[in-house]
Parts: C-alpha cells; sequence; structure tokens
C-alpha cells in the first residue's frame, strides 16, 4: 500500500460535486502533480488528506492511518506528519524568517536546543540563511515561498502537499522554487503538489493525477503535452471507464 | 516560547494592556481596602456583642447561696449567656486598672465599697429589655445596669444595632462592589483577548495547518491574559497594602483594646498576604476563564 491512498472518495459541498469516486494511490519518495482546472477538486483533495474537511464516502488512508476515523485530538499528530506549502505562503507576519521557522519545531515538540541547528540547515537547503533576521514584509515572493518550504521541511515530515506554490510568482522565481521541490523529492520525500501551471508539470516530468469536475480523467490533451510522463492519471474513475495508461 | 509570544503580543498593544491591567488593579484593590474593612468592622462587631452587657449588682447582705442560685438560674436561661461573678475585691482590681493613670483615686477606696456583681451578656439584643426587667425583680438585686463606657440601654442598643448595620453594608455592599467590577474586569480580559483572537486569526488557523494541538494555540493567549490579571492583582494589592499601612497606627491607637486590625506586624503581613493569596488565585481564574471563553467564542465565530 502506498504511504496515501484514496478509495473511492466523494465529497460535495451542497450540489456541487468537489469529488466523484476518487481512487488513487501515491507511493513513498512520488512527487505527484494533482492537475486539473479551477473548481476540479485540486484544494478539495489536500484538505481532506489534511482533515480539514471529512469525505461524504470512501476512505483516505495515510501512513497506515484512515484519516476520516481520526478523532479530533489524533489531527495535530496527522498534521505534523505533513508538511504545507500554500499558493499564499501563510507565513506569520510579526515573526522573523527563522521564527516561523521554528514555530513548527515548537508544534512537534522539538527540544529548543536543538532548533538553531535544523533551523541554519533548512535555510541554507532553501537559500535564505543570510535572511534568517528580516521580517516576512522585508521578504519577495519567492522568499517567502521558500520559507514556508523550509516550515514544511524542517519537521522532517512524511509527506509534503503543496497547494499552488508557485501560483503567486513569476515564472523564473517559480522555476527556481520548484527546483528545491525537485531536489527534496530526490532526497526520498513525497510530494503531492496541486497546480495548472503547465510548464512546471512539463519542467519536471512527474506522474500527473489530472481532475476535471471532481473526477480522475487522463485525457489526450495531457498525453500530448507530457509524451514523456510514466503515467498519467492514476486509478480509475468507475463511471468514466478511464483507464490507466502507462506511457 | 509561549511566555515570549505572549510577551511580544503585549509590547505590540501597549493600551490595551494598559487597560486591561487598570481595570484589574483597580478591582483588586477595592478587594483588598474592602477585605480588611469586612475583617475590621466584623471584629468590632464580635466586641460589642461578647463583652458583657448586663451588670447586676447584688445587695451587700446577700449571702454566698443566695447568689450562686441566682447565678445558676441566669445560667440556664437560654436567653443569657457569658455568665460571670465579679467580687468585690474584683471590683476593686478593674477600678485600680481603669484608673491607672491616677494611682490617687485607687488608694481612696476600698473593696468594701464596691458591690459584687453577676455580669452577663444576652443572645440577642432583643432580650434585654425582658431580662433586665426579671433581673431587677430578684431580691439579692440592688440595681441593674449596662456597660457603664456604653452609657444606658437605649444607647448599647441602638450602637450595636449601628454597628450591624455598618457591618451588613460593607459585607453586602462591598460584595455587590466588587461583584460588579470583577464582571467587569472579566468582560475586558474576555474583549481585549477576544480582540487579540481576532487579529491572530490568521496565525491561529496557518498553527491549526501545521499541526499545532489546541493548547499549544490557545498557551500564548491564556498567558497574556494571566499576566494582566497576576499584574493586576499585584498593583491593586500593592496601593492598598501601601494605604493600611499607613493608617494602621492610627487606627490600632484609636480603636485601643478592640483588634480590628490583626495585632502584632507579622500577623498583619500574614492577614494582607492572605488576601493577596487569595486575589491571586481569583485573579488566575478570572484570566483562565476570561480568556479559554474568548476562544472558544472566537472558534466558533470561524
Amino acid at each position: 500500500m502506498g504511504i496515501v491512498s484514496f478509495k473511492g472518495v466523494s465529497k460535495s459541498f451542497g450540489d456541487i460535486h468537489a469529488l466523484d469516486n476518487v481512487t488513487f494511490e501515491v507511493e513513498k519518495g512520488e512527487f505527484v502533480f494533482i492537475t486539473g482546472p479551477s473548481g476540479a477538486g485540486k484544494t478539495t483533495l489536500l484538505k481532506l488528506i489534511l482533515r480539514e474537511l471529512l469525505p461524504d464516502s470512501g476512505e483516505i488512508v495515510f501512513d497506515g492511518e484512515n484519516i476520516g476515523a481520526l478523532t479530533d485530538k489524533q489531527i495535530p499528530s496527522l498534521r505534523q506528519k505533513i508538511g504545507v506549502v500554500f499558493q499564499d505562503f501563510k507565513v506569520l507576519p510579526e515573526r522573523t524568517l527563522r521564527e516561523n521557522v521554528e514555530v513548527a519545531l515548537a508544534v512537534i515538540g522539538v527540544d529548543e536546543s536543538e532548533w538553531q541547528g535544523r533551523v541554519d540547515q533548512i535555510l541554507k537547503l532553501v537559500g535564505l540563511a543570510e535572511r534568517s533576521e528580516l521580517f516576512p514584509a522585508q521578504l519577495s515572493g519567492g522568499e517567502l515561498q521558500r520559507v514556508s518550504l523550509a516550515r514544511a521541511l524542517v519537521v522532517n515530515p512524511k509527506l509534503i502537499l503543496a497547494d499552488e506554490p508557485t501560483g503567486n510568482l513569476d515564472w523564473e522565481t517559480s522555476a527556481g522554487v520548484m527546483d528545491l521541490f525537485e531536489k527534496i523529492n530526490k532526497e526520498g520525500k513525497t510530494i503531492i503538489m496541486a497546480t495548472h501551471n503547465k510548464m512546471i508539470i512539463e519542467k519536471l516530468n512527474k506522474r500527473v493525477i489530472a481532475l476535471k469536475n471532481g473526477r480522475i480523467v487522463s485525457g489526450v490533451k495531457e498525453e500530448k503535452v507530457y509524451p514523456q510522463h510514466q503515467k498519467i492519471g492514476v486509478g480509475v474513475h468507475t463511471k468514466m471507464k478511464v483507464k490507466v495508461q502507462e506511457v | 516560547m509561549h511566555f515570549k509570544v505572549a510577551f511580544d503580543y503585549i509590547r505590540r498593544s501597549p493600551f490595551q494592556a494598559a487597560s486591561a491591567i487598570v481595570v484589574l488593579s483597580l478591582t483588586f484593590f477595592v478587594a483588598t481596602m474592602l477585605a480588611v474593612l469586612v475583617y475590621s468592622s466584623g471584629n468590632l462587631l464580635k466586641y460589642f456583642e461578647t463583652r458583657p452587657q448586663i451588670i447586676a449588682f447584688l445587695k451587700s447582705e446577700s449571702t454566698p447561696e443566695a447568689i450562686s442560685a441566682f447565678q445558676n438560674k441566669l445560667a440556664g436561661d437560654l436567653r443569657v449567656k457569658d455568665v460571670r461573678y465579679v467580687s468585690k475585691e474584683e471590683a476593686l482590681e478593674i477600678y485600680k486598672e481603669a484608673t491607672v493613670d491616677n494611682p490617687l483615686l485607687a488608694q481612696l477606696v476600698s473593696p468594701s465599697i464596691f458591690p459584687a456583681s453577676l455580669e452577663f451578656s444576652v443572645s440577642d439584643l432583643s432580650y434585654a429589655e425582658k431580662v433586665i426587667e426579671e433581673t431587677k425583680g430578684e431580691g439579692i438585686v440592688d440595681s441593674v445596669g449596662f456597660t457603664a463606657s456604653l452609657g444606658g440601654e437605649k444607647t448599647l442598643g441602638s450602637v450595636v444595632a449601628r454597628l450591624r448595620t455598618i457591618t451588613w453594608y460593607i459585607r453586602i455592599g462591598g460584595g455587590v462592589f466588587v461583584g460588579i467590577l470583577s464582571a467587569t474586569s472579566f468582560l475586558v480580559l474576555l474583549v481585549i483577548i477576544g480582540m487579540r483572537m481576532t487579529v491572530r486569526k490568521d496565525e491561529v488557523e496557518i498553527l491549526d495547518l501545521i499541526g499545532a494541538t489546541p493548547s499549544f494555540i490557545r498557551s500564548p493567549i491564556v498567558i497574556e491574559a494571566l499576566i494582566y490579571a497576576l499584574a493586576g492583582v499585584l498593583f491593586g494589592w500593592l496601593v492598598s497594602f501601601i494605604i493600611w499601612l499607613y493608617l494602621s497606627p492610627n487606627i490600632v491607637r484609636y480603636f485601643g483594646d478592640i483588634e480590628v486590625l490583626p495585632k502584632g506586624t507579622l500577623n498583619f503581613l500574614a492577614f494582607l498576604g492572605l488576601i493577596l493569596a487569595v486575589e491571586l488565585m481569583v485573579g488566575a481564574f478570572l484570566a483562565i476563564s476570561g480568556s479559554m471563553l474568548a476562544i472558544s467564542r472566537a472558534k466558533k465565530s470561524r
């Protein structure tokens, strides 16, 4: 079983079907893009993994645990195993860059004596070692996203979720951030990234799960655009009878 | 880390912090003043209520058997308490003590001129008139009087009644006043912490998403409220403490034997220390309950 698996997961908001009978699996160490147009269900999917939302039906298993069965008290420990990177960075504006990263260590209860070493190492990795004492207002968008990534990485998570991490960045900065993600993935981290930035998907040449109207699809267009993908559209939507395609 | 964050919040909103501390200081200043007043008025009332109120002066020819029989009769009366026989010699001693400033007066008298007496109190002043009438009717009783320093029976009754009224006003009125101030402090804490939660809404959301437990998120907020409450208690108590310390020599001198304030510096400090300890607990309770309520309200509004 993979580190994350969705089995027939559906989620609706009133009449809107955000996800409809979604089934897929992500292996440990994999880098998977979740793609699709706005409203396809990408963010809902990530929120379900984080247990921000509960599925209406189906089962989501992360690291061997059924997420839907977790009690409210167990949710923090689930989230402590997942590093999250957001489109709008979600950094704490009144704390320095270093403090923003330290807070993640405080959350998981790492002893304060270990903070400096771990934070220095991560900031060096994301190229912000020299700016550790600056406040978010003094940083650029790309740098803020690196802070967000550093905060996600410093806790050594089992999975990194990234929701449109380049959505607010220009192409050049996006490329830099994506290089970082790739580097982290090569070191063995599992990454699920929601994006509709096709240039990025093309550049990284990773597995793509395409969503449309809450269903997993893998269209001809996707195949043409990314001919070198190992897989396009993992999992099969029963209603649409879409096959998993090996390329 | 939580303390640092809490202090940062306070530093960044000094006026909110100041208003919370001032309101709490006022509450605990009044509470401390009233606590001492309640103690003093209670002791004052107890003093007047428990000292012998009625003195039955006995005829000089009364036999010990008759006196004993009358004493037993009084002791068996449920309306009467603390019956004490004062012999002629004891009466002289009391007189000597009372005239210690002028020994010549004591030298001029002998025990024989002082009548023996039976001193007693009534359990309730409403019985006084009836008991006095009955006592006057006893064959061995020469005359019946009230405590000399208080004047006649009407004076004693009115003094005690007035003291009771004052004590009642201090206890009930003071309690209500402190209650209102405590409620105000609680609301101020609630509003300030609520404002803090609104300002921190994004931060709370981020912490929640990266796996912070509810207690991790709450801690700086609760610590901040505790800092306000404890600072308020200390300021309020300190001002009150200085005032009582300044006034106490005059108060003790004015009331003389009546222990309106604990006797001795150590006892007095221990008494005020006890008030401080109670106030710290009340302050902590206000801070914790106020901040928890503000947090739960903020969560509901999310």
